[in-house]
């Protein structure tokens, strides 16, 4: 159809122009030029020698990465009347929700500024620059008084905004009727239901070995681990993104990780990325930011207190506080329905030419943002390459646990998938729970918007990462939020307070989460 | 080939609804928005671009004459085109939409053209992909086309977030 090729067009001339920027073009330049001088490059058939010089030597390859990452991550482009807002959220109702919703934070953070009179950006005098280059290593040592910040916003401050959106266009009345929703989320979203799920995550199937399942110690290796980790191996050796990112559908080995999560994730440590690693490192010990403080709070707050995260504290401040100076990350706002908070150089009030984005990067972070980091450290010991790597994840994932879109990724559709799922399978449940003031979603909110670090085990979260990783998705997190509720389904029966349902599904850390998602997805009757 | 935006007017939204609109309750599932063109010349019409809002299946007639001694006669050019797969769901419904002529064959105007526009002849659409080296001409040309574009646009400083050095700042602002 001629819309489908212009549609493919359009495609392929935005990855151009997007990867016409990057190193991997002036790399392949490079190769090009070099390859001139090799024997089997001929005059007359430049062009097909040099294509296949660069498949033989594995660029082409490199290339294939790059442009699968693109499509990964960029959306389709948009009709072309369409205007950029169109772009980053469709309906006008939830870009007017998320402006709202940012106009408060930043009133929040203003007036953290002026009671407080701390600026939200100075510049260190060289001493203490001196001195913080000293103690890179060892930021956790540090006990600043933190006492006056409070986090910007926690979760539950969220989802009473989410809570309340609503489409002028919906009407569901205000009175209980077969058209309210019955859970928290009253904006019609599309969802999946179990039987599409079931197509989407085929890979999650009974009859389909899982690590997580398939590699307990009662299963002999041989009967799918050891297949597994060879097949895991020849991905890696062959380098193709897509080829691993289908792969780890079914889990990736222990030792096999660190580089297939940078493999679907194309980072690959150049010398590039390092000095860049590095040049944000010194934007740090230059300029100290309000968001500093906030950052040193919430690491204080959550991953030190955690017995699995608090020996990663150090590494946590080295790539938090430097990810607030990566003015890159500003790119990803194209595509997010959150805009970056701006403001003037003092005494420049107004003029366009003193704008400038606060934090550099645009993202203020709230209680609870440095545990998207933390699961990270047990994979990468780098510095750069951890920083690469959390922050490919946010730009691709994370972002949607925190804006309010429409996008079937987002925290919305997320909640709005949860409540569902539970509603139609595990209907007495749900009834019960929202009798007694327990509405499931006020209990798994928390779960969704940190993506379960710091309720999973590590190796329990880490699994269900190499599942986001491997769909592309965020929904998996809702699938799990609704699996949870119906293994203590018994318990939740018995509850009869919000606070005695909290109780029970406080602890997850035993939690088992392939057999879970299997149950709840292949075994349970519809 | 180039392509001009046709003057029209867009008149309100009308329901088609049964009885009288004043005293029923009933909310009608269908509406009718008319689309005149004063005093164009005869014209091809090539796309019809729009933003939809709400608005499930669109079906679009023309009325059409066919000579100068024969009365008008209304065609329809398209029939419950889904613009939402879900009417209950956000899916489409604030989306932008174009139509393209080749989607309804009966969808020209007056027979005669006063501009010569060559029409153009639909390709022989192959399953599958698209032709390759028709796709890169192409993408020379919006390459060539978003060069223009960057070139015209001040450079960024790369990297940098300060002005100048400084990055002493007072408040957030809210616009």
């Amino acid at each position: 159809m001629l819309q489908e090729e212009s549609d493919l067009s359009l495609i392929i001339a935005q990855i151009v122009q997007k990867l016409k920027g990057s190193n991997l073009y002036s790399q392949l330049e490079r190769q090009a030029w070099a390859s001139l001088q090799r024997p089997e490059i001929k005059l007359e058939s430049l062009k097909e020698d040099i294509k296949e010089f660069f498949k033989i030597s594995g660029w082409e390859k490199k290339l294939q990465n790059a442009v699968y990452s693109e499509l990964s991550v960029f959306p389709l482009p948009s009709h072309p009347a369409a205007p950029p807002e169109h772009l980053k959220e469709p309906l006008v109702y939830m870009r007017k929700a998320q402006g709202s919703w940012e106009k408060r934070i930043l009133k929040s953070l203003n007036s953290m500024c002026t009671e407080l009179s701390i600026p939200l950006a100075r510049k260190r005098p060289v001493g203490e620059q001196k001195e913080l280059l000293n103690k890179w290593n060892e930021m956790g040592t540090d006990e600043p008084d933190l006492s006056l910040f409070r986090p910007v916003y926690a979760p539950k401050d969220f989802l009473e905004v989410l809570i309340n959106l609503r489409n002028p266009n919906y009407e569901n009345g205000d009175s209980l009727s077969f058209r309210t929703h019955l859970g928290l989320i009253q904006v019609p979203l599309k969802v999946k239901d179990i039987p599409e799920l079931k197509e989407c995550f085929v890979e999650l199937g009974l009859n389909i070995g899982q690590l997580g399942i398939d590699d307990s110690t009662q299963v002999p290796p041989e009967l799918f681990e050891n297949e597994h980790v060879r097949i895991g191996q020849k991905v890696l050796s062959e380098q193709d993104s897509a080829a691993a990112q289908q792969y780890i559908r079914q889990g990736s080995p222990t030792a096999l990780r660190a580089e297939l999560w940078a493999l679907i994730l194309n980072i690959s440590s150049q010398p590039e990325d390092v000095l860049y690693y590095e040049q944000l490192k010194t934007n740090v010990i230059q300029h100290d930011l309000l968001v500093d403080s906030l950052i040193y709070k919430d690491v204080k707050l959550t991953a030190s207190n955690d017995d699995y995260y608090f020996v990663f504290e150090d590494y946590l401040y080295q790539v938090l506080l430097c990810f607030s100076r990566d003015t890159s990350v500003l790119s990803h706002f194209a595509f997010n329905s959150a805009s970056p908070p701006k403001s003037y150089i003092r005494g420049k009030l107004g003029l366009e030419e003193y704008a400038v984005f606060y934090p550099p990067n645009g993202v203020i972070p709230f209680h609870g943002f440095s545990m998207y980091v933390a699961p990270l450290c047990f994979l990468y010991h780098e510095p750069s390459k951890l920083y690469q790597i959390f922050r490919e994840m946010y730009v691709r994932f994370f972002f949607r646990l925190h804006s309010i879109s429409s996008h079937p990724s987002g925290i919305v559709s997320l909640c709005l998938l949860f409540e569902t799922l539970l509603q139609t399978y595990l209907p007495q449940l749900f009834y019960h729970l929202r009798e007694i003031g327990a509405q499931p979603l006020r209990i798994s909110f928390k779960w969704m918007v940190r993506a379960f670090s710091g309720y999973l085990a590590t190796d329990q979260l880490l699994l269900l990462w190499d599942r986001i990783l491997g769909y592309n998705s965020l929904e998996i997190l809702a699938v799990l939020a609704a699996a949870v509720f119906a293994f203590r389904a018994v318990n939740l029966m018995e509850v009869t307070s919000l606070a005695a349902a909290e109780a029970v599904l406080a602890d997850l850390s035993t939690l088992k989460v392939m057999p879970l998602l299997q149950i709840f997805l292949f075994a349970t009757v519809t | 080939m180039s392509r001009v935006l046709v003057p029209c007017h867009v008149k309100g939204s009308v329901a088609l609804q049964v009885g009288d609109v004043r005293t029923s309750q009933g909310r009608p599932g269908v509406l009718v928005i008319d689309v005149t063109f004063p005093s164009v010349a005869p014209f091809e019409l090539q796309e019809i671009t729009f933003k939809n809002y709400y608005t499930a299946f669109l079906s679009i007639r023309v009325r059409q004459y066919t000579s100068a001694h024969t009365p008008a006669k209304w065609v329809t050019c398209l029939r419950d085109y889904c613009l939402m797969p879900d009417p209950h769901s956000e899916e489409g419904a604030q989306e932008y939409v174009s139509l393209f002529k080749h989607q309804s064959p009966s969808m020209t105007f007056p027979k005669w053209l006063s501009h010569p526009v060559p029409c153009e002849q639909p390709a022989l659409l192959r399953e599958g992909l698209p032709d390759p080296s028709r796709v890169s001409s192409e993408v020379q040309q919006m390459w060539a086309l978003t060069e223009m574009i960057r070139a015209s646009h001040t450079s960024a400083r790369i990297g940098r977030f300060d002005v100048d050095g400084c990055y002493d700042l007072n408040l957030l602002s809210y616009t």
